[in-house]
């Protein structure tokens, strides 16, 4: 199973690496920037891993590669402009990533941080909240972005609206989701298996190697 | 204070007269909370009812659970809470944004605010009833998220209902635009003006309440 998964992430960055070379030799260059931001962001999971020692969760890893070539290929080979509502689908993809991290991070935060105690239904509903708060700043930017830069990144209010709705969506699955996931899982099984005491001593260490250069 | 032993109520008499103008002030403005939400409900205006409603919950929990009606919010924070409310149903409200440029921004800023001050209430509440703990930094964020997903799923409401009914309350993608903006400039504002709230607030004026103190018991003297 875990072989599978690794494999069709790496299918998909192959993938994403054949778009790339293919725009550069039909010099067709608008996804070529994209393509390779993608490549970078979807190698951040492994360069977290081998760095930091933080172990993501393996859905999550082919999660964010799928959200990612799911973008570029539909952006290269004109979903995006024919298939009508496809960046809606895309977009959800996205923002239920935001949410499924948020959700990690929030996990965490409750277990490392003793002031701090957040019971299963407060969790499902903060993830709701974080990710449809994303979803605004997102929007937020994108207005910002076609204010200042003349660029049409925002197609209508009903576009605008839809994304919205979405985000909404894609948080209130991600918040069941993981709270189904809790009720098998314990949050300290949860954080364990991120291995956040390896990043912790990891951090210790580059901080340590810091402070004794001279 | 635990419900049932030691309900110690003050009489009248021996409170200072800033304690009674004080919650005179709150319970007045609670009252156009109420009326506001009444008038929604005989609208059938749905997301007001539901702001309304969550509103007065907020601010009848505490009165209820120690049995005081002076446990009632502080003033200022009930006039932020109804303040929108009645910008809305109020018709000169509606003239003045036909003719005075800034009015939309002003009654988009009074918005935000409410909405943070009931994830601030939220913040407090949570902790009094449930076992939900925050400290300082958390609560801020959690304001500040609050604030701007409720004015998310607000207009996604707004446009559902636009979308059902076939009329066109929302405007262009500029006009939403500038309520989101605006909530999130008045969330990131409040998330801070409550922190620094929290701080200032006078020791007797905290116990008075007997409320706000529960954000972050336990280190609000090193502050």
């Amino acid at each position: 199973m875990e072989e599978k998964l690794k494999l069709i992430s790496r299918g998909m960055q192959a993938g994403m690496v054949g778009i790339a070379v293919a725009g550069v030799v039909t010099g067709n260059l608008t996804w070529v920037p994209a393509a390779l931001i993608s490549l970078f962001f979807a190698e951040i999971p492994s360069l977290l891993r081998r760095d930091m020692h933080l172990v993501l969760p393996l859905e999550i890893n082919l999660w964010i590669v799928l959200a990612l070539f799911l973008h570029v290929a539909s952006g290269f080979s004109g979903f995006y402009d024919h298939v009508p509502g496809w960046d809606h689908i895309t977009h959800m993809m996205s923002a239920s990533l935001i949410g499924a991290l948020g959700f990690v991070v929030v996990v965490t935060i409750d277990k490392y941080v003793d002031s701090i105690y957040l019971p299963r239904p407060f969790l499902a509903f903060f993830v709701v909240t974080f990710t449809m708060a994303m979803g605004v700043m997102w929007e937020i930017m994108e207005y910002g972005n076609d204010a200042l830069t003349g660029s049409h990144l925002q197609y209508s209010l009903a576009d605008t609206m839809y994304d919205l709705l979405f985000d909404g969506f894609a948080g209130i699955v991600v918040a069941i989701v993981g709270a189904q996931y809790l009720t098998r899982v314990t949050p300290e099984h949860f954080v364990e298996s991120l291995n956040v005491e390896g990043t912790k001593r990891r951090i210790g260490v580059l901080g340590k190697r810091r402070s004794a250069r001279p | 204070m635990m419900a049932g032993e030691g309900i110690s109520r003050t009489p009248l008499s021996q409170r200072s007269p800033e304690q009674i103008i004080e919650a005179e002030l709150s319970w007045i403005s609670s009252m156009v909370l109420f009326f506001s939400t009444v008038y929604a409900v005989l609208k059938l205006d749905i997301l007001w009812i539901a702001f309304g409603i969550a509103a007065i919950s907020l601010y009848i929990l505490p009165i209820i659970s120690m049995r005081d009606p002076f446990r009632a919010l502080p003033w200022e924070m009930t006039i932020l809470l109804s303040a929108p409310m009645l910008l809305h149903i109020s018709e000169g409200s509606r003239a003045l944004m036909q003719h005075v440029a800034w009015w939309n921004d002003f009654t988009s800023v009074a918005f935000a605010f409410s909405l943070a001050t009931i994830g601030f209430l939220l913040t407090v509440e949570l902790q009094m009833y449930t076992s939900v703990k925050m400290n300082r930094p958390f609560a801020v964020f959690f304001v500040i998220m609050f604030t701007v997903a409720v004015a998310g799923f607000w207009q996604v409401g707004e446009f559902v209902g636009d979308q059902i009914s076939g009329t066109s309350h929302l405007g262009t993608n500029a006009d939403v635009m500038k309520i989101l903006v605006w909530s999130f400039a008045g969330g990131m504002i409040m998330g801070f003006v409550y922190d620094l709230y929290i701080r200032a607030m006078s020791e007797s004026r905290r116990k008075t309440l007997g409320l706000i103190h529960l954000w972050e018991v336990t280190d609000w003297r090193r502050s």
